[in-house]
Order: structure tokens, then C-alpha cells, then sequence
């Protein structure tokens, strides 16, 4: 038998060759999964066109800051869970254990799943307009109709939503394997495509902006005068901004709950954590979601201190005014980075340069539906979904039912978005409903030490102290904090167009979906003599 | 009949006490513990003047008290591994010595085995419940003869059990795994013993396969996928199978009316194979919670009538 001595000259473990010890994963990609989920280009920079205008007053580096610090204890927390229950099924299997069953599929499938349906049009949408709308536009392409503006229609959206709902549905019958490895050349593209915008913005002075963006202006869209027509619009409608600097807390902290559109998913590979040696390191596990949030932070720090600049801040929020009132100076969405490109006067440039930025929504956009697969999955092992949910087919291993699950009711939503104005202002929604679900687990966290005591003395989490007090469960209080702070102001400022009655019918109607499956299955499953309320009940010991 | 399964406990004491009162908790006729009995890890107390001193998962420990001392012993042993009381110069030894760690694996392993059946005998009141155990791939050999010789538990490697009309065959071996563990064989290999196995069997309508190794491609037997060092590629985020042809293909021919296995711990799940439901209850001894599957037979139909995966 084989065997491996750890701890040094005086060892303090003996392994001996077994299935399944393997060594930790690497801490790259981890940072790497989490940097691309808080993905600043397609959700920050989509995020900020709404974000300034609703909230002028308000400062946006302080607010990232605070945000990724506050964000910060979310990771503690999270990875606190991951280490204590390192499982496939993340929320789901964590809070099914310490809150219970109930609770744990309803936060799970509403967060994980069923908003889901909306995330799928919402990333449509930054497709179009962070690729098809600045390719159309910079090669002069009129078909169809209107050219790069057809793509904000209603029928650009929907279209360029079937595309991406397909395009992650197949990422997901392909399986993850060759995908993963095509996300860390996107990571690496992505990050030289930025690099490149911050070089072009560095070079550059503010004065050849302005000359290089009217002549672009009126080459591509025949706007003449873009600079000084994008200012005047903006104060004909009576926007006024304030510079970019360190101004009052309290209009800066409204900019908190809009920031988590995408600060808020460091943690998103948490469900994908499995049996596996290194989720025990909680020091591994912290670094990669934490290195993976900072470089998200310090990546928008630097654009943004870089836009204001050279583009000029005033000008950017006055390009984000118009298009939030619908009026864009150009007919379509104000991508900062596009305008970057325009500093080189080269059609050919400006086409790889928006290519090579589009991978950061390609190494992402696969990821869509995978985690609601796997609670499909798992939801269906207890029984609660038909069997059939988890059923796999044979001879391309794709989910089939689980993906139909998906597809479909984003495909419905995609239409609904598309055609109704007013249901594209619920973009928050998707962040917010996922924040409900986080809650449940920062809940967990916090009570694990006394609902499943053993289990927390065990973990390795238990041992992380400060002042000899166990910091996870106070991340996890801390986290508590930063989520009721963001569910109370997205539900009680009607700028975040989260509290209008739709909005709360529509995220209603989720919960109550998610309670009306579980009912039924204890109902249905009770009637066939099978009893879900064992899943989770615990054996005695002795 | 109501058989509860469970399987992959690794030395985890604490599954086992579950396991063994499984029996009365679901309100099971028959209990069976696939394979991967014994534990992965060896943690030595060594024994000082005066005191203990021991590493657990980091943290130095200086126990002062054979309570203390019985009290750490304990929770080693729920979490799968095994405590071994050396000396200094045994421990040198141990990291000196070419084979003696091995030598005491074996005796660590052996010895608990033998308490928890003492256990057993007391909690299955002495055989009247059924309870079947057989080996799995990380199981050494000499753990089948003290199974053997208990007289409240069945030894089931190799074997054809008749249980209440229906019959059980069960095989511990797996297909070849990156690391070169006991009980492997090449996949042409498996066959043979499969359908040994098989032909002992006189009705596969009632017949229920006990094969640790789970059946290739089929969502029971996902696991990440390893590089060369045996780390996790992509952020452990790809999944990859690596159960046994051998165990798919004899399923989908002879079609038993049940097939339950483990090896892939993550791989937890459900899946109907033509008339076979396999099943792959997985496990997460770490934790100390059982993970299993109620199963309900309906002898007369021939098939499964209800079942539940279950964390207890």
C-alpha cells in the first residue's frame, strides 16, 4: 500500500493511496471564474449607464469600493460554506442541510433558476449592444433595416436573445470541458482588449478625444458636432452631474445596491465546488473568490479614472443621460470602450478591438444555465421535480429535460422583454432575487455554529479567528447587513425600478411558483407512500 | 421489503453508528453497506511524559487527560481517520522505516473493524436484522475475512444472497483508477466476474446488482476531471465520467430489477437503465451525515416501488 507523510520532518498525517485524494485545484482559475462573473465590462459598464443618471450625486469610485469591500465579507462567508460543506449544488445543498428542505429548494430554485429566465434577455441585450451594435455601426452595415440601431428594437433584442439562450444551451449539451478551456483565452483576450483601451485612453488627451469622437461621429452616424450636441442634449433635458471624486456618503451609498449588478458574484462558482481535497483549504477557496472580486475593483477603478481623463466625466454621464432617457446621441448604446477605439482612426482596428472586448461576455454567457442544472438536478434526486428533470440522454450525455426547463421560459421571457419597455426596466430584479437567496445562505452561516455544531467544529472555517473570535459567522452577520441594506433600497427607491407593482408581482410570482412545486411534491409524493420530510432528517448516532 | 443503502463510509465512526441504526430510523428490513469500509488517513498521537500531543487538520493539541485524550480519539475517528498512539521513536519509525506505515494502516484499519462489529452485534440484536457489507477498490484484503467470520453481519463479495425471493450479487472491484488501488481490474476482467456473478442469479427480474463501481456515462459516475498531478482541471468545474463499461454494458443486457453502487462520492443520483433503476446514493462521511437510498421492492411485480435518496 502506498503511502504519503505530511507535516514535515515530525509528520502529523499519514494518507495512504485512495480514490478520490487529489490535489487542490488551482487558485488561477478560480480567480480567473470569479473575475469573470463579476464581469465589469458587459455588467459594469451596462450597469453604469443607468447608475449615473438616477443617481447624479452620487460618486462612483467610493461606491465600488465600499461595494467590494463590503462584498468582501460575502466571500468570507461563502467560502466558510464551501469548506464546512464542500458540495456540488451550492445554496441549495447548504441551506436544504441547516434551514431546511423548504426553504433551501425555494431560495435555491427562485435564485438559481427561475431568475435565471431573465438573466437570459438581459445578457441578449449586452450582446447587442456591446457587439452587434458597435460592429454594425463601425462597418457601416444597414441590413436590417436601421443597421446597428435595429438591434436595440424590440425584435433586435428578442432575436440577439434567442441567439445567446441558444448559444448557452448548447455550451451546456457540449459540456463544460472544452468550454472551461476556451474561458481562460477569453479571461486572457478580454484582459488584453482592456489593456488596450487603457493604453489608447492613457495616450491620449481629452482635446483629441473630443476631435477624434466628432469625426468618427459624423463618419459613422453623420452626427455633426457629436461632443458639443451630446452636452447640449444632456442639459436641454436638465441633467447636471457632479464630478468624479470623493463627495458625499450618503448619495454614494444609493449607488451601492446598483453596484451589485455585478460586485455581487464573486461567489458564483460556489455551486460548482465538489469532493474535492483543496475546498478544504478555506485559505485557497477565500483567495480565489477575493483576488477574483479586487481584480474586478481595481479594473474599474482604473476605467473609470481613465474615462474621466480622457473622455471627460461630465461628457460620459451626459452620453449615460440620453441613452436613459432613450434619446442616445448615436441611436444606440454609448459604449465607452467603442468611442476608445475611435481614437485610432483604422476601421480594421476598430473591429478587432471590439472582438477582442466581446470575449468577456463569450467567457461568460456559457455559464448561464449551468448552475440551474444542477438544481434542477439535485432537486430532482430528492424527489421533488419528476424524475424525468434529471434525465441525461444517452448518446450526447445532454440534459435534456433540465435544459428544456430553462430554455423555454427564457425564450417566453426573452419576448416579454423585448416588447415591453416597461419589463426592461426590471433588470435589478435579477440581481435582487439572487441577493434574497444569498441571504438564506448568509443566514446559515451564521447559525451553523448552533444548528449543526459538530459539523462546525469539524470544518476548518471554525478555526479562522481574529482577537480569538471566529470571524465566517461575523461575515456572515456583515453580509447579512449589506444584503437587507440593498433589498431595502431596492424596494423602497423607486429609481431602481425594482418597486414598481409589475416588478413585485413578477418576482412574487416566482416565490410563490417555487412554493407551489414544493407543496405539490410533498402532496403528490405523499400520496405515492414516499415521505420528502426523511431527505434530510438526521440518523441518530447512538 | 424496505432495504436501506448506503456505501463509502471510508472509517467514518460516526456513518457507521448511523448505518447501524438505520435499520430502526427507516424502518428497514435489510441494510447493506457497499463498499470503501476503511479510511484514507492515519493521524499519530504521539505519547509524551505526561501528556499526548496531536495535529488535527492543523491546529497542535496537548492533551493532558486520558479524557481529553478519548475525547480527540473520538473525533478522529468520526471523520474517517484513524488514531495511532506512537511513541517518539515509533513515529520516527513510522516516516523512516520502508513499509511500517503500512503495517500500521493495517492494524489501525483491522482494529476498528473489529470494534465496530462488536458494535454491530449489539445494535442489529444479534443477527435478526439482515445486514450485508462486502469491499470496495480502497478496501485492503484482510478486512474480507474479519467481515467473514462475524455472526451479525453477511460478507456479500462474490456472492449470490437470497433475500426474502430476491437475490443480491455484489462485487467490490472497480475499473482501473489513477490511483492503483486494491480491488481494480481491466474492464474485460469485470466482465468475467460479472457474469460469474450473473449466472448465479435465477431471476434477473428479481435480481438486485451490488457493484461499487457505478456505470460508465450515465450521470452516476461524474467526477472531476484530473491532470497529471492529480489536480482538478478548470476550477474543478469540468466533470467527467469514470465509471465502468463493464458494469454499463451487463446492466443493460441482463437488466436486474436494481443496481446500486458508490466509488464516485460527488456523483449522487438516479437513473433507469431500460427496466434497471441504478442508483448512486454518493457519500459525504466527512461531514459525518449518512447519505443513502430507502428502496422499496414489490417482490411481486419485480421492481422497485418507491425509493428516496436520504442525508442522514
Amino acid at each position: 500500500m502506498a503511502t504519503e507523510a505530511i507535516g514535515g520532518e515530525t509528520p502529523t498525517l499519514f494518507l495512504r493511496k485512495a480514490t478520490g485524494l487529489v490535489r487542490g485545484w488551482s487558485v488561477r482559475d478560480s480567480i480567473i471564474y470569479a473575475a469573470l462573473a463579476t464581469n465589469f465590462v458587459t455588467l459594469g459598464l451596462y450597469e453604469f449607464t443607468f447608475a449615473g443618471p438616477a443617481f447624479p450625486k452620487g460618486q462612483f469610485i467610493t461606491a465600488v469600493i465600499i461595494s467590494g469591500v463590503w462584498v468582501s465579507f460575502l466571500v468570507i462567508a461563502y467560502a466558510g460554506l464551501v469548506v464546512t460543506i464542500p458540495r456540488a449544488g451550492g445554496d441549495y445543498v447548504w441551506q436544504s442541510r441547516i434551514l431546511g428542505s423548504g426553504v433551501g429548494f425555494v431560495l435555491a430554485a427562485t435564485g438559481w433558476w427561475f431568475i435565471l429566465w431573465l438573466w437570459a434577455p438581459i445578457y441578449g441585450n449586452i450582446l447587442s449592444v456591446q457587439l452587434f451594435q458597435p460592429l454594425w455601426a463601425t462597418l457601416k452595415w444597414t441590413w436590417p433595416g436601421g443597421g446597428a440601431a435595429w438591434f436595440g428594437t424590440s425584435n433586435g433584442i428578442f432575436i440577439v436573445t434567442l441567439i445567446t439562450i441558444a448559444l448557452a444551451g448548447l455550451l451546456v449539451s457540449l459540456g463544460m470541458s472544452g468550454y472551461a478551456r476556451i474561458q481562460k483565452w477569453c479571461f486572457l483576450g478580454g484582459m488584453i482588449g482592456f489593456a488596450v483601451v487603457v493604453v489608447l485612453l492613457l495616450a491620449n488627451s481629452h482635446a483629441s478625444f473630443i476631435s477624434s469622437f466628432n469625426l468618427e461621429g459624423q463618419k459613422l452616424f453623420g452626427v455633426k458636432n457629436a461632443y458639443s450636441a451630446t452636452n447640449a442634449a444632456a442639459a436641454k433635458a436638465g441633467y447636471t452631474t457632479s464630478p468624479l471624486g470623493f463627495g458625499p456618503l450618503g448619495p454614494t451609498m444609493l449607488l451601492v445596491p446598483a453596484m451589485m449588478f455585478f460586485i455581487l458574484w464573486p461567489n458564483w462558482g460556489a455551486t460548482l465546488y465538489g469532493e474535492i481535497r483543496g475546498a478544504s483549504d478555506f485559505r485557497r477557496v477565500f483567495t480565489g473568490m477575493f483576488a477574483g472580486l479586487w481584480i474586478t475593483v481595481a479594473c474599474t477603478v482604473l476605467c473609470l479614472l481613465l474615462i474621466a481623463k480622457t473622455v471627460g466625466w461630465d461628457f460620459y454621464q451626459n452620453l449615460n443621460a440620453l441613452d436613459y432617457n432613450l434619446t442616445p446621441t448615436f441611436g444606440i448604446w454609448p459604449y465607452p470602450f467603442l468611442f476608445a477605439g475611435w481614437l485610432v482612426h483604422n476601421t480594421v482596428f476598430q473591429v478587432a478591438l471590439i472582438l477582442v472586448l466581446s470575449l468577456w461576455f463569450f467567457g461568460w454567457v456559457g455559464t448561464l444555465f449551468l448552475s440551474s442544472t444542477r438544481v434542477i438536478f439535485a432537486a430532482a434526486f430528492d424527489r421533488v421535480l419528476p424524475d424525468r428533470a434529471a434525465e441525461v440522454s444517452e448518446k450526447r450525455k445532454v440534459p435534456v429535460y433540465s435544459l428544456i426547463l430553462m430554455l423555454l421560459p427564457a425564450a417566453g421571457l426573452a419576448a416579454v422583454y423585448a416588447y415591453s419597455t416597461t419589463f426592461r426596466t426590471y433588470t435589478l430584479d435579477a440581481t435582487l432575487v439572487i441577493a434574497v437567496t444569498y441571504l438564506g445562505s448568509a443566514i446559515a452561516v451564521v447559525i451553523l455554529p448552533w444548528r449543526k455544531p459538530d459539523l462546525w467544529r469539524a470544518s476548518p472555517a471554525s478555526r479562522i479567528k481574529i482577537f480569538g473570535v471566529q470571524i465566517v459567522p461575523v461575515a456572515g452577520i456583515i453580509t447579512i447587513a449589506l444584503l437587507v441594506f440593498n433589498l431595502y433600497e431596492w424596494l423602497s427607491n423607486k429609481l431602481y425600478f425594482v418597486n414598481s407593482r409589475d416588478s413585485l408581482i413578477y418576482m412574487g410570482a416566482m416565490y410563490v411558483l417555487a412554493i407551489v412545486v414544493f407543496v405539490s411534491a410533498r402532496i403528490i409524493r405523499n400520496r405515492q407512500g414516499i415521505d420528502l420530510s426523511l431527505i434530510n432528517k438526521e440518523i441518530p448516532v447512538e | 421489503m424496505r432495504i436501506f443503502f448506503a456505501t463509502d463510509i471510508h472509517g467514518s465512526e460516526v456513518c457507521w453508528r448511523k448505518f447501524l441504526n438505520s435499520a430502526a430510523f427507516y424502518q428497514a428490513d435489510l441494510v447493506v453497506l457497499g463498499g470503501d469500509v476503511t479510511g484514507k488517513m492515519m493521524i499519530p498521537v504521539v505519547a509524551h511524559n505526561g501528556y499526548w500531543q496531536v495535529t488535527v487538520r492543523g491546529e497542535t493539541l496537548r492533551l493532558e487527560t486520558r479524557q481529553e485524550l478519548e475525547a480527540v480519539q473520538l473525533k478522529i475517528r468520526n471523520s474517517g481517520s484513524y488514531p495511532a498512539i506512537v511513541t517518539p521513536d515509533e513515529l520516527k519509525n513510522l516516516s523512516e522505516e520502508e513499509g511500517a506505515v503500512d503495517r500500521r494502516f493495517s492494524v489501525e484499519m483491522l482494529a476498528s473493524l473489529d470494534r465496530w462489529l462488536d458494535m454491530a452485534d449489539g445494535k442489529l440484536k444479534g443477527g435478526d436484522i439482515p445486514c450485508i457489507l462486502n469491499g470496495g477498490n480502497d478496501d485492503i484484503w484482510e478486512i474480507d475475512d474479519v467481515i467473514e467470520s462475524s455472526p451479525c453481519v453477511s460478507f456479500a463479495e462474490g456472492k449470490a444472497l437470497e433475500l426474502d425471493g430476491f437475490h443480491l450479487v455484489s462485487m467490490g472491484w472497480t475499473n482501473p483508477t489513477p490511483w492503483d488501488t486494491f480491488r481494480e481490474a481491466p474492464e474485460a476482467d469485470l466482465r468475467q466476474k460479472i457474469d460469474a456473478l450473473a449466472a448465479m442469479v435465477p431471476d434477473m427480474e428479481r435480481a438486485i446488482f451490488n457493484f461499487h463501481a457505478p456505470p460508465y456515462g450515465t450521470g452516476l459516475d461524474d467526477a472531476p476531471a484530473l491532470d497529471d498531478t492529480l489536480r482538478p482541471m478548470h476550477g474543478g468545474a469540468v466533470m467527467k465520467a469514470v465509471g465502468s463499461t463493464a458494469v454499463r454494458d451487463s446492466i443493460l443486457e441482463y437488466q436486474p430489477m436494481l443496481s446500486v453502487h458508490g466509488h464516485i462520492h460527488e456523483s449522487r443520483g438516479i437513473k433507469k437503465m431500460g427496466r434497471t433503476l441504478a442508483i448512486n446514493p454518493g457519500s459525504v462521511y466527512g461531514d459525518g451525515v449518512l447519505q443513502g437510498a430507502v428502496l422499496e421492492l414489490n417482490a411481486k411485480k419485480g421492481k422497485v416501488g418507491k425509493y428516496l435518496l436520504v442525508n442522514g
